[in-house]
Order: structure tokens, then C-alpha cells, then sequence
């Protein structure tokens, strides 16, 4: 199907507020699972949008600004997997695999942003110097309005002016590469999962992600939330017992304390 | 001398800010990132969410409001929603005219560890749970999904107000409290997160052969007759420490991208998977 002027339009307005916060990172309107439902929306299509929005939102469970990497972007991973699937009438799971180039296009955009936006500081300084908070103010509007813009204007070029040559790719590409593209959407969420290792996991945490990974594989349920469960029980018994040790610890640094003393005084 | 001062000033400390002035503070916080940059991250934004306090602290003395300014225009870069604490423990300071010595060593003896924290607890203990269980609903196309993942983020940014009145009651109590505690809630929040990590791969990564192998007149079925026999979920668990592997060689996560698809492509056109 076509997306229309209007639609384009509509998407590159929704691109522009779930991008600001992105940016902001205040309502997390920018995460896939809300992106893709508000597009399939503009789309009319809620129900492939909140689908694409499930599959994309497990595809980028570990893909986290935290830790210092920047991971494709979101907000055009979310646009683009419902923008594909609805054109070219495709599984969302697939459609996620040809939506990260421009989830990818964005993600460097915002890279260049995040080193020329330094160019600001001069200026920010001297307002700083000269106690000048009406100009200090304006001038933060600035990279906030380029970032918004680019948002809008990547997400129109994607979506609506690249859906004619999408289409042409979509249609000639053999059904081994579609399939391994739906395949792909399928295990993406492991580089995610693997980031969030490469940050979390120590030595004596890998007993907790083995019995998360063991409870799962075992016991057949519908989400997270029982696993969840058990982890916060290990975490409350930890919690307790570490708070008894750091008590502990302080009690036996006291009688330290008190024996050298003691010991100084029979010394004398 | 001084030491007069300070006690003045503390007891009409309450009448400069109202409450309604302090929960502001909490939604401001959530500017920290307007002009993000790598040379000193959240900087601007930092003096920017608080400079209309600063204006009010001093009203009458553009030297005092050039100081502060400059003193926040410093490198910072902590975790976003506990901002809020921050700032209320330095404001609550700012307008006892605490030492800017004292004020500037502070805020760089915390925001350092309140990262960490906020890290642990937001984005891999948080983001992975309700990520996990929203996503789970809206895969079947259930809008319940989308609506419970922006109800639990609302209440976080709803969450921004109570911590900034936190940390400006506390004041300068607040840093033993989090000093104190800034170990043990990461550690407990990694227990939390690295489970549900641990049930996020057996559910979410979907990887299995369809390939049968023939032995000699008997056809095996390589996923259930051998590898779901030694333990199921065996290859995304595999995959996922290939990954993590890798990473910890320092290859940049763009590849493991472009290795998952390389894969999955492969194993498509030889009728693997």
C-alpha cells in the first residue's frame, strides 16, 4: 500500500516529538514499542503497528545509550519496520531487518551532533561569564530545534519520498534473503541481550543469569514477570544480608579500635 | 562572622523557594540534555534547568549569578532521572551561599556514582523488565502493551518531583545516604537485572535448525533429537555469549549487527534454519 502525502506528513510530525524526546530522553515516547503503535496509527493499521512495536521493542531490549556506545536509533527503527511492512505488505519481523539502514542513518547523524554541538560551548561560556541567562536560554533552544528538524526530515525522506525505490528492492529480493531477514529479526535481540552483558555481567552475577535462563527454559509462561519475581527475591536476600555484613564490618572495626587501645594501656 | 550568616540565611531558607517552585525543578531536570556534547555533556542544560532559581538566589548580585553559572558550565554527566536529587541538594546549598569550592567539589564527588546507580536501575534493570513483559503482550497485537510500557514512564517522569523535593529537604544529608547506599543498590539491582537478562534470552533470541541429517538410513532431526535433548535454548545462549565475546574484544556493536544478519542469511539459503 501507498503512504500518502498527508500520512508522510503526519509521520514526519510524530518523527519530530518522539525524536525531541529521544533526544531528552523524558517520556521514552521514543522507544520502538511506542513509535511503531503511534505509526501504525497514522497508518490505520494499530494492530501491525503494535505487533512491529512488540518484535522491534525485543530486538532493542539491550540496545541502550547507557555505557557509552549510541545504538541505531530507535525512533527511525520504529517508523521505518511499520512503514516497510505496511508498503511492501510484509511480516513486521522482517520488515525490521530493511528498517535499520535508516535507523543506522540516524544513529551516525546523532553522532556527528553530539561532537559539533561542542562548537556551542564558546558561546555558552561567555554567557555564562557575563551572567547573561536570558541569552543562555535561547541559545539552548538551538541544537534542540536542529535535532527536532532532522528528525522530521529524515523521517519524511524514509518514509515517504524512498518508498518507491523500497518497493523495488522489497519485490526483487529472493525468498532465501526475506527469510533470512525474518530470521535475523529473530535472534537481533542477542546483540542487544550481549551489550548489556558486556556492562552488567561479573563473575558472581553469572550464577543470577544462569537461574534466569534455567527458570525460563523451564517453566513454560507468557513474560517476564515470574523470573522477575525470582530475581527480586535473590536481590531482596542479598540486599538484607550484604546491609547485616556492612554492620558486621562496622562492629568488628570498633573492637579493633578498642583492643589497640586497650593494648597500648596494658603496654604502658 | 560567618558562621552568623549561615544561620540566617538557613532559617529563612524555606520562604525564598515555594513548593511549588521545587516540583518545577523536578520537571526541569528533565533539560539536562538539550545542548548534549561530548566535551562536556550535560552541561549547558544542567545550568540551564536551574538558572531561573540561581536568578532568584541572585537577584541582586550579577557577580554571585555569573559565578554559579560558570561553576555549572563544568563537565557532568549522571544518570537523567535522578537529576531531580541533584539538584535540589545543590539548590538547597546554593541558597544557604554554602563555599562554591565546597558546592563544585560535591557536585563532582556524585554525579559519578549516582550514574552508576541510576544506570543499574533504569536502563538495565527497568528498561529490560518492562520492555520485556510489554513488548511480550504487544506481540500478539494486544494494545495493552504500548499503554502499560507509557503508563510505567509516566510514573517515572512523575517520579522526578518527589526526588527533587528529596534531595533539597535532605540537603547535604543526602550524600551519605548516597554514599552509603550506592553500592549496595547496584549490586542488588544487577542480581535483579541479570535474571530476567538470563530469562530474556531463553524467551526472546529465536534460533532453531531446521535441518535433518541423514545417518545412515535414519533421518535425525538436529533441533529435537540433539540439541533440544542437551538443554533447550542451547544455541541463542551460545549465540549470545559468541556476542558478548566479541564485545569484550572491543569490536564495535555495528558488526555484531552485521555478523546476526550475515548468519541468518547464510543459514536461509542453506535451509538451516
Amino acid at each position: 500500500m501507498e503512504i500518502t502525502f498527508i500520512q508522510g506528513l503526519l509521520i514526519a510530525i510524530w518523527a519530530m516529538i518522539a525524536g525531541l524526546d529521544c533526544w531528552l530522553q523524558a517520556f521514552f515516547i521514543f522507544r520502538p514499542i511506542i513509535v511503531c503503535t503511534i505509526t501504525g496509527l497514522i497508518l490505520g493499521d494499530l494492530k501491525m503497528g503494535v505487533i512491529a512495536g512488540g518484535l522491534t521493542e525485543l530486538a532493542f531490549a539491550g540496545l541502550t545509550p547507557a555505557g557509552g556506545t549510541q545504538p541505531p536509533n530507535t525512533v527511525l527503527c520504529g517508523i521505518m519496520t511499520v512503514v516497510v511492512a505496511y508498503t511492501n505488505n510484509i511480516a513486521p519481523q522482517t520488515a525490521i531487518g530493511l528498517s535499520l539502514p535508516f535507523a543506522m542513518l540516524m544513529q551516525y547523524i546523532l553522532l556527528i551532533y553530539y561532537s559539533s554541538f561542542s562548537l556551542f560551548l564558546p558561546s555558552f561560556d561567555r554567557y555564562a561569564e557575563e551572567g547573561n541567562a536570558k541569552a543562555f536560554k535561547r541559545l539552548n533552544l538551538v541544537p534542540m530545534v536542529i535535532v527536532t528538524l532532522s528528525f522530521g526530515i529524515v523521517a519524511f525522506l524514509s518514509a515517504y519520498a524512498a518508498q518507491g525505490p523500497m518497493r523495488t528492492l522489497v519485490n526483487s529480493m529472493p525468498h532465501w534473503l526475506t527469510h533470512g531477514f525474518e530470521l535475523a529479526g529473530g535472534i537481533l535481540p542477542a546483540v542487544g541481550f550481549a551489550m548489556l552483558l558486556k556492562v552488567m555481567l561479573k563473575a558472581r552475577y553469572l550464577p543470577y543469569l544462569l537461574l534466569g535462563f534455567v527458570v525460563a527454559s523451564m517453566i513454560p509462561f507468557s513474560n517476564v514477570l515470574p523470573v522477575a519475581l525470582v530475581g527480586a527475591v535473590f536481590a531482596m536476600i542479598e540486599f538484607y544480608h550484604s546491609k547485616d555484613e556492612e554492620k558486621t564490618m562496622a562492629k568488628i572495626k570498633e573492637l579493633e579500635v578498642n583492643n589497640q587501645g586497650g593494648g597500648m594501656n596494658d603496654g604502658i | 562572622m560567618e558562621s552568623k550568616t549561615n544561620s540566617e540565611t538557613k532559617s529563612q531558607r524555606h520562604s525564598i523557594f515555594s513548593k511549588h517552585e521545587i516540583s518545577m525543578l523536578g520537571i526541569r531536570s528533565n533539560l539536562v540534555q538539550s545542548s548534549f556534547s561530548y566535551e562536556r555533556m550535560h552541561a549547558p542544560g544542567f545550568t540551564w534547568a536551574q538558572l531561573p532559581y540561581w536568578e532568584k538566589i541572585y537577584r541582586d548580585d550579577p557577580k554571585g549569578l555569573s559565578r554559579v553559572m560558570t561553576d555549572n558550565m563544568e563537565f557532568i554527566n549522571s544518570s537523567p532521572p535522578l537529576y531531580p536529587i541533584l539538584m535540589g541538594l545543590l539548590l538547597s546549598m546554593e541558597e544557604d551561599h554554602v563555599d562554591s569550592q565546597t558546592i563544585k567539589g560535591l557536585k563532582n564527588a556524585l554525579f559519578g556514582p549516582m550514574a552508576g546507580i541510576g544506570d543499574a536501575i533504569f536502563w538495565f534493570t527497568i528498561m529490560p523488565i518492562v520492555g520485556g513483559i510489554s513488548a511480550s503482550i504487544a506481540k500478539s497485537g494486544n494494545v495493552l502493551g504500548p499503554i502499560l510500557f507509557f503508563l510505567v514512564y509516566l510514573f517515572l517522569f512523575w517520579t522526578r518531583i518527589p526526588l527533587a523535593h528529596l534531595g533539597y529537604n535532605l540537603g547535604a544529608k543526602a550524600i551519605d545516604i548516597i554514599e552509603d547506599n550506592s553500592k549496595i543498590i547496584s549490586h542488588v539491582a544487577s542480581i535483579l537485572g541479570l535474571t530476567v537478562i538470563g530469562a530474556l534470552i531463553a524467551s526472546y533470541v529465536k534460533m532453531k535448525l531446521t535441518i535433518k541429517v541423514g545417518a545412515g538410513g535414519a533421518v535425525i532431526d538436529l533441533q529435537r533429537q540433539l540439541l533440544d535433548k542437551i538443554f533447550p535454548n542451547l544455541l541463542p545462549f551460545a549465540f549470545v555469549f559468541l556476542l558478548y565475546w566479541l564485545l569484550k574484544k572491543n569490536i564495535n556493536p555495528i558488526w555484531l549487527i552485521i555478523v546476526t544478519f550475515a548468519l541468518a542469511i547464510v543459514m536461509s539459503l542453506l535451509g538451516w534454519m
